[in-house]
């Protein structure tokens, strides 16, 4: 590593994805709702995933940070070298985010390493000007380009950073609009530009949606291809997206774009179901099965927009009973399909070829991969 | 060690075999599109010459080759038997590999084997112009090359995403005098109702087919020609396994397991055929392997059923193994083996468990091909390549096992007009298609019923 130490402002969003698995559409202004359902933070979690690999450069490293569950008790906790320049209040909110990045800025950090969703992106990125950020992934919904696949890829590009590796490119900074949203209407909103570091594969790819008349009619010889197997009587979880909410449209149902549903036998069970409604619909449903469908360019099937698809939904259900539905073209710009359940047994088991069903009684083969590996 | 076993021109066998007198389960009756009974003769005398229809519905073992056939057929018959030396000192395998090379004729496949006599009979029969359809090429090319020999006109429907992709074979056909149009065309009523209703279609076999039909139907003196799937097609392709019995006596070898690609049926059956009798009656332990692409597994996957042959519901329906007339198979670089059916023949007789099947990624394919072009020499067509991985897993397995098996490969024709989707997969632009066999069974279980 070069001479001199690197300096990294770290920032955690502490109740970043937590809605997820209650199945909200994010956390911001719903932390206490997501704690009262059940929600468990998974933030620091995942910070300390990525602390944890560069603690083996802790020579090379200062933290700036602020103070508590913003940063300072997982680097701490790591046995990191780090100064708090920031002083949260006990809960935290996006004021505290744009606070600690000006102090950041004040400092004259290299970069800008946090924690969070799109919602801290949105905070990080408007302040941060031509300081460059990264962002291990810990959202609901994660659009944006400065996401790292994994918290371990994250550490990996801040490695490779600091010694010069990498170069910057500007990415965007979307967030779902949410009055769009409301009218039926899955569409990202661009908020802000930023620099990120960048090696292709280990930053996801701001999510794409894709909408020429060739990609509408895949989709249909997909959801056509898919009312016809779904007539077999057992119940299907389909997950969010424009490709699985097709099915729904020709079976006649109103499906939520962004939440996890359930039909059975051409009814709707559950709208916008929860982990919970999910593990209960597995104590009463012996013949379960999944529909995804990945996440824009950056390929995840699982762990993106999707988390009450949870490690334990995915077991009960059976790894045998995912079936992933993408148009040609959208699968074509993926390098690979990327899982991250959390859990790396899980994930590891999920690899390999898995058949993508592409058109009707069409399918792929491509290549799965845990995103902890990359 | 000797490389070639070369025939000479007078052991181009005089009469094809017909497999249909040794089947030990008769065929069962196509059956007329519109009526669902079985087709009679008159039925397909509106598009096909006399003898040809006779041929169709013959049980006779033996079916003499007409003179002038042969005669032409001595312009590139026989065709080489050669021991794959380097590509057995590659693999390292105890193995030995034979292949029968087909590139070897004009039109640079086995397909010429059986547009020749169909050109001879519909000549005979006084019938001034052939049309028929093409999917990859191949096939058109055959028959503008046997038209042009018997002074017949062509028509060739070809897709429409073949006649953009593939420019060459198209000059091929004009150099051989038949007229190349892109299917859909405006030449006839089908063709036109498409265009208006999907002008931006990339077309389909099924839709050229019902044009060439279509087109023959209305004509009188227009007949309608098929390279694949009918009987008759099947019988003309004899020619090849009767040659290379001779070849094989010559190398004091017989195959332990032979490999062939499979589309809608014509040169692995021609290659296989002839030893059926060997397998039935002298008990060889012979293995025959049909290959076909993961993206069209009709006989791995498909159902035995009555089914149409084509699109449309204009051709007959015949009881085959078929993946649904309304399946059309994507877009993969082996285009002639993109059909939803199989020949009833080759069907009855997978059915019948004397001929089994395989199924190959495309990737994988085009990666055997290329360690084929590297050793033996011959750049290997994208369909035929389908039968030399299977072949070279076998030999490899031979290595780990000491055995030392006889591996046949049927290499059907050159790739020379299939260059570049040897470069989609050398820039790794192949995309592996697969059937997602247990999805639509689970869709087929609880169909309604019509």
């Amino acid at each position: 590593m070069a001479a001199g130490k690197g300096r990294i402002g770290f920032l955690v969003n502490p109740i970043a994805g937590m809605g997820g698995p209650v199945g909200l559409k994010g956390t911001d202004g719903l932390a206490e709702e997501a704690i009262a359902m059940g929600a468990r933070p998974r933030a620091m979690e995942r910070a300390r995933a990525c602390l944890d690999l560069l603690s083996k450069e802790r020579d090379a490293i200062l933290f700036f940070t602020a103070s508590g569950s913003m940063g300072e008790s997982c680097l701490e906790e790591c046995g990191l070298d780090y100064k708090v320049v920031y002083s949260a209040l006990p809960v935290t909110s996006s004021r505290d985010t744009i606070r600690t990045c000006q102090a950041f800025l004040d400092e004259g950090v290299d970069l800008i390493l946090f924690c969070g969703g799109d919602g801290t992106a949105r905070d990080v990125a408007g302040i941060a000007g031509s300081t460059p950020i990264l962002a291990i992934p810990a959202g609901v919904k994660m659009h944006s380009g400065v996401f790292a696949a994994s918290p371990q890829a994250a550490a990996d590009l801040v490695i490779r950073f600091l010694n010069g590796e990498l170069n910057l490119r500007d990415t965007e900074i979307v967030d779902v609009d949410e009055e769009l949203y409301r009218a039926g209407i899955l569409q990202t909103k661009l908020y802000a530009l930023a620099k990120t570091p960048y090696l292709p594969v280990l930053v996801a790819e701001r999510k794409r949606i894709y909408s020429s008349d060739q990609e509408d009619e895949f989709k249909d010889q997909i959801a056509l291809f898919a009312s016809e197997f779904m007539r077999d009587g057992s119940a299907y979880i389909i997950g969010a997206g424009t490709t699985t909410s097709r099915i729904a449209d020709i079976l006649g149902l109103e499906k939520t774009l962004l939440g996890v549903d359930v039909v059975k036998d051409g009814r709707l069970m559950i709208t916008d179901a929860s982990e919970q409604d999910l593990l209960e619909l597995l104590d009463r449903e012996t013949r379960v099965m999944i529909i995804i469908s990945p996440i824009g360019a950056q390929g995840f099937i699982l762990g993106r927009g999707n988390q009450q698809l949870s490690a334990e939904v995915i077991r009960r259900v059976g790894i045998d009973k995912l079936i992933i539905i993408s148009t040609p073209h959208k699968l074509a710009e993926i390098p690979y399909l990327l899982v991250d359940t959390g859990d790396e047994d899980l994930d590891e088991s999920l690899a390999g070829k898995r058949q993508v069903v592409t058109g009707y009684r069409i399918a792929q083969m491509k290549d799965t991969l845990a995103a902890s590996r990359l | 060690m000797k490389i070639k076993y070369l025939l000479d021109e007078e052991e181009i066998p005089k009469k094809w075999y017909n497999v249909a007198a040794d089947m030990p389960t008769p065929l069962k009756p196509p059956l007329n599109p519109g009526t669902l009974k079985p087709l009679t003769a008159q039925d397909m005398e509106a598009i096909f010459p006399k003898a040809l229809i006779q041929q169709e519905m013959s049980t006779e073992r033996w079916i003499d080759i007409p003179e002038e056939v042969r005669e032409i057929l001595k312009l590139w018959r026989p065709t080489p038997l050669y021991r794959a030396a380097s590509l057995e000192k590659a693999l390292k395998t105890p193995a030995k590999i034979y292949y029968k090379y087909e590139g070897v004729s004009p039109a640079g496949s086995h397909k010429p084997n059986t547009a020749i006599p169909q050109a001879y009979y519909n000549m005979k029969e006084g019938i001034e112009r052939l049309a028929t359809e093409t999917g990859a090429g191949q096939w058109g090319s055959a028959l503008s090359l046997a038209t042009c020999l018997f002074g017949l006109q062509c028509t060739v429907y070809m897709v429409r995403s073949s006649f953009d992709s593939k420019p060459y074979r198209k000059s091929a056909m004009r150099v051989w005098g038949a007229e190349c149009l892109s299917s859909p065309s405006d030449r006839t009523n089908f063709g036109r109702q498409i265009r208006e209703k999907m002008p931006d279609t990339p077309g389909s076999l099924g839709i050229a087919i019902s044009e060439a039909v279509e087109d023959a139907a209305s004509h009188d003196n227009t007949n309608y020609s098929l390279g694949s799937v009918l009987n008759h097609v099947l019988l003309h392709q004899t020619i090849e396994g009767q040659e290379l019995k001779k070849q094989f006596d010559m190398t004091e070898d017989y195959p332990d397991v032979m490999f062939g690609c499979c589309g809608g049926g014509s040169n692995f059956p021609g290659m296989v055929f002839p030893f059926i009798p060997d397998k039935l009656k002298d008990k060889k332990d012979l293995r025959m392997v049909a290959c076909e692409p993961t993206a069209c597994p009709t006989l791995t996957e498909g159902l035995f059923a009555y089914d149409y042959g084509d699109t449309a519901g204009m051709a007959p329906v015949i009881m085959m193994y078929t993946l649904g007339h309304d399946f059309i198979p994507p877009g993969i670089h082996a285009g002639g083996l993109r059909y939803h059916g199989d020949a009833p023949l080759l069907s009855n007789l997978v059915h019948d468990g004397l001929i089994e099947a395989t199924a190959l990624q495309q990737t994988e394919v085009f990666e055997a091909a290329t360690l084929f072009a590297r050793t033996e020499g011959i750049i290997p067509a994208p369909e035929s390549a389908h039968a030399i991985k299977p072949a070279i897993d076998e030999a490899l397995n031979c290595r780990k096992t000491g055995e030392e098996k006889v591996i046949f490969i049927s290499l059907s024709g050159h790739g020379h007009f299939d260059l570049s989707s040897y470069d989609a997969y050398n820039d790794g632009k192949l995309v592996d298609y697969v059937y997602p066999a247990e999805l639509v069974k689970q869709s087929l279980a609880k169909l309604p019923k019509p």
